[in-house]
């Protein structure tokens, strides 16, 4: 079912579009990024309303005196917590929804790419065999998996001097690597929502570890994985700042050293 | 701490998902090679030698599991080596003894892709070509390389020869023909798809068959790379055409098998479909051919298509069957046996699980 439902659909979108753009299969992951976030947006979308309720809430004096009242009573406090999420119809993990949506498109985007490189004959014949019908599967097989300096279906890196050599980097310079775990930081920053009113507090505590955690981890995967998938996140990664942006919600000043001041009202300047 | 753990679990999660998913993992694409006493079956990340009278292991290479993964058939050489590639990380291209799985030499230079397809030994020089789109030539004796020709694509086939000309098919749709002596292309051409398949040389030399994903099978002028014939079939050509006599046969991944006469290309048989998609090439057989499908059963059929025998062996045969001695040799997948032997009537003989 995962094949015939996410496998399938995503290689053969792919493929089409690349078709379409005349054989770059770079830009047609690309291209698919941009349909996935246009698809994903109003999620997204929904995430940022969630976020700003909860940021609201930090401010609420009711809240604040939940959280004086029970600090020492985790469970009273739990209690308290859930009955007013439930009094004003806050559903706590709804900032969650993208970040959980975006982790199959994630598998299914990386071996769909991985199906339609096809590097084995047995691959090869699963991919034949994955093509819808009006697809001229004939005349794309195989696939240039060449884009810019790289093999999409292999890891990416820029190959040392000769004689040189770092054990734990077989495949070269990891170029692309780099570029992912930046820009994810990057991302995580500007569009990371303020910490309220206690900059020391768990959740500022919590934005900080999320903005090394996510580029170590995704840089971990374009390091290891195929360079199509980390086209794919540098892709994502550059679109949500553009989408944050043209909604006023990147803050830049998250990007230097003592930021963290709540983002602007849209429409507003900072 | 709760949302990163949340996190944390997805990640988790997201990394199992990913070890699942397409259900290729336990199927391999296996190869054959046969002398007189014994059978080399490459699969998965072993070669193995089989006694061919009783399907028994006499060796296995490696030992123990490595980095090497086999798509490539074994090569047995006039020296007396077999020459194997590794589909593996170490796209390594060795050389074992036959008689005791020993490594003679491993290839003293580094190709920049695995093998897919097998060698060709032609007098003192071994032809290799890789799936990085270059045919090496590389001296019998020693692995040593002697030089390399990007041609393109990625080549899965065994490259042929007519002694003067060295032929290999390619997966960015061409069939190229290189000049050994000069280590240069002679000529080149469309095949309208891709052709993962091995070619076939006419007995004097003067023509190649070749079949492609453009659902042809070509004759050309072997001196010069013209079309003598091209014959559409109803689906994508996989394995070689295999020349008997004067026909030509091949098969489709649509389970259609053909005679196309080799002069003209055109087909001597009805639509005949055995059971199921073929993706390996037909054996020729004194009077006929068989062919071994996707749905794991060995048919025989004579020279006029009717059908001589099946016999159901069982998993799924994507490779093509081979003569051993009197025998022929079947290297399903998926299934909890590597290799079966059958007699010239069909009647199975052994079953060799790998153990």
């Amino acid at each position: 079912m995962w094949n015939e439902f996410i496998i399938f659909p995503f290689t053969n979108v792919l493929l089409w579009i690349y078709d379409a753009i005349g054989h770059n299969f770079g830009i047609a992951i690309i291209l698919f990024t941009i349909l996935i976030r246009a698809i994903t947006w109003p999620l997204n979308a929904q995430q940022l309303k969630s976020t700003k309720v909860m940021q609201d809430l930090q401010q609420d004096k009711e809240w604040q005196a939940i959280q004086k009242k029970y600090a020492k009573d985790r469970e009273k406090l739990a209690q308290e917590q859930m009955r007013v999420y439930k009094e004003r119809g806050i559903n706590p993990f709804a900032s969650c929804l993208p970040t959980l949506i975006q982790f199959p498109i994630i598998i299914g985007l990386y071996q769909s790419i991985i199906h339609a490189l096809a590097a084995t004959p047995l691959g090869l014949l699963q991919l034949a065999r994955s093509i819808y019908p009006f697809m001229n599967a004939a005349q794309l097989i195989p696939l240039n998996s060449k884009f810019l300096w790289m093999d999409l279906g292999r890891p990416e890196g820029i190959a040392f001097p000769a004689g040189f050599s770092i054990p734990f980097l077989p495949n070269g310079f990891p170029t692309l690597a780099i570029i992912v775990a930046a820009t994810t930081y990057l991302q995580t920053k500007a569009t990371m929502p303020p910490s309220g009113s206690s900059p020391g507090g768990q959740g500022a505590a919590m934005n900080s570890m999320m903005s090394v955690y996510m580029p170590l981890l995704l840089g971990y995967f374009a390091l290891n994985f195929a360079s199509g998938l980390a086209v794919y996140f540098v892709a994502s990664n550059v679109l949500g700042i553009v989408q944050y942006a043209s909604m006023g919600r990147v803050n830049w000043r998250n990007l230097l050293p003592g930021g963290g001041q709540p983002s602007p009202a849209p429409g507003k300047k900072t | 701490m709760k949302r990163l753990t949340l996190v944390s679990l997805v990640v988790l999660l997201a990394f199992l998902i990913s070890a699942c998913g397409t259900g290729a993992s336990t199927e391999s694409w296996p190869g054959l090679a046969a002398d007189s006493s014994q059978v080399y079956l490459a699969s998965g990340q072993f070669v193995y030698a089989v006694r061919l009278s009783d399907g028994s292991k006499v060796w296995q290479y490696p030992d123990k599991a490595g980095p090497q993964l086999f798509y490539s058939p074994p090569v047995l050489t006039p020296d007396g080596q077999l020459l194997v590639g590794s589909s593996g990380t170490d796209y390594g291209l060795t050389s074992l003894d036959p008689a005791t799985g020993q490594t003679k030499w491993a290839a003293p230079f580094v190709a920049r892709n695995h093998w897919v397809a097998p060698p060709l030994v032609e007098g003192e020089t071994i032809f290799a070509a890789n799936n990085d789109g270059a045919l090496y030539g590389l001296e019998l004796a020693t692995g040593r390389m002697l030089w390399h020709l990007p041609l393109g694509g990625s080549l899965w086939g065994a490259p042929a020869t007519n002694g003067k000309l060295v032929f290999v098919a390619s997966l960015d749709h061409h069939l190229y023909a290189v000049d050994p002596s000069k280590q240069a292309l002679a000529w080149k051409l469309d095949l309208g798809g891709s052709a993962p398949g091995t070619v076939s040389v006419s007995h004097d030399g003067s023509t190649v068959y070749a079949g492609s994903f453009g659902k042809k099978v070509f004759g050309v002028d072997a001196a010069g790379g013209s079309v003598r014939w091209t014959t559409d079939v109803k689906d994508w050509v996989w394995g070689a055409p295999v020349l008997a006599s004067d026909s030509v046969y091949t098969a489709d991944i649509g389970g259609h098998i053909y005679s196309l006469g080799a002069p003209n290309g055109k087909n001597a048989w009805p639509d005949i479909l055995p059971d199921g998609p073929i993706t390996g090439s037909p054996l020729a057989l004194a009077d006929g051919m068989l062919v071994a499908t996707e749905s794991g059963t060995v048919f025989a059929y004579d020279s006029t298509g009717s059908k001589l025998w099946d016999t159901v062996i069982g998993g799924k045969v994507y490779t093509a069957p081979i003569a051993a001695g009197d025998r022929i040799a079947v290297a399903p997948t998926g299934t909890d046996f590597l290799l079966a032997a059958l007699d010239q009537n069909g009647k199975l003989l052994w079953k060799f699980t790998g153990k």
